[in-house]
């Protein structure tokens, strides 16, 4: 059973990318990364519980938890980020940034 | 083998492109019957890959998961797509508890339904426009970002796959209290206890950081460039 779940934490991670690249909304952008942790969360718990060798471990159950508190924290993070970006444009448009980008 | 899983992917990339965000509605709902087509590829998929009892369960979790998953991504209103974002935690706490991770998926629960997303929920009432925006309603660039994925998970998937397939079931025996807080609790606190250290370490310095930023005044800082 565990190639199931590599597929399915793939797939998340990889739905997550690409609503990170596609859409515009840095709100939704940042779910997105969010969306990418579940994936992530769904293949240290798999590796854990269906080892490539020897019993089922608890490691990847820990290292989740560890996963959680960096999303907490990054989610802090990003939506201060988020809400301070929208009072100087007054918009949630990644496009109303792009004049960050190098020449 | 490799052709239904390749099947799955340009299904799945072809569909996930025609629902985005700003195409006319029709395509949308091509797109959706693509995805519906791929979900049942991926039904024939997994259970060709691995046999097992639980399947049903695993199946019913991972397709609300996906189903979640991509309507995160191509709703066009922010709060649905942070509703569906909770239906996405509940699916993936599904797939935990197949796991036998039922402290973990408590905490996601709590952590991602209560704390995360309810301050993701604010944000976007915060800044909540007077109609929709325009920018919801379209997407960048979506065919390369599908292109991209499915390069992606193109790559991923033939790593696995190639590894020689799933690992043998032999000795799989777990432990009674698997996944309780006991076990996790007893290895966070002697294997890991720097690691929670730093963890919490983590947490002080982001809170820190983000009433710093927060508390910020945007108007003494001059900005060139145009909307």
């Amino acid at each position: 059973m565990l190639l199931p779940y590599l597929l399915v934490g793939a797939l998340l991670f990889t739905l997550g990318m690409i609503g990170f690249v596609t859409r515009r909304n840095l709100i939704i952008i940042f779910l997105c990364t969010e969306m990418m942790f579940q994936g992530i969360l769904v293949t240290l718990v798999a590796f854990g519980r269906y080892p490539l060798q020897g019993d089922p471990t608890y490691d990847g159950q820990v290292f989740a938890l560890f996963l959680i508190a960096v999303a907490a924290a990054e989610a802090a993070l990003g939506l201060a980020l988020v809400v301070l970006l929208y009072r100087y444009k007054g918009t949630l448009d990644a496009k109303a940034w792009t004049f960050l980008k190098d020449e | 083998m490799a052709s239904l899983l390749s099947g799955l992917l340009l299904l799945g990339a072809l569909g996930l492109f025609l629902a985005m965000p700003g195409g006319r509605l029709n395509i949308a709902r091509v797109g959706w019957v693509l995805l519906a087509a791929a979900a049942g590829i991926l039904i024939v998929f997994t259970v060709q890959l691995a046999a097992g009892d639980g399947l049903g369960w695993f199946l019913a979790c991972a397709l609300v998961a996906l189903f979640a998953a991509i309507r995160v991504i191509t709703h066009k209103k922010p709060v649905y797509s942070a509703l569906y974002f909770v239906l996405l935690i509940i699916a993936v706490t599904g797939l935990l508890l197949l796991m036998q991770a039922e402290f973990l998926a408590a905490a996601l629960v709590i952590v991602y339904g209560g704390a995360i997303l309810v301050t993701y929920v604010f944000v976007i009432m915060l800044a909540q426009q007077a109609h929709p925006a325009a920018y919801d309603a379209q997407s960048r660039e979506p065919f390369l970002g599908c292109l991209a994925g499915c390069v992606l998970v193109s790559v991923i998937t033939a790593q696995f796959l190639s590894g020689g397939g799933e690992p043998e079931e032999a000795s799989r025996v777990i432990a009674e209290a698997a996944g309780t807080v006991e076990e996790v609790g007893t290895l966070l606190l002697t294997d890991y206890v720097i690691g929670i250290q730093i963890a919490g370490l983590l947490l002080l310095a982001a809170m820190v950081g983000a009433i710093a930023i927060a508390r910020r005044r945007p108007v003494d800082v001059e900005l060139e460039g145009e909307d």
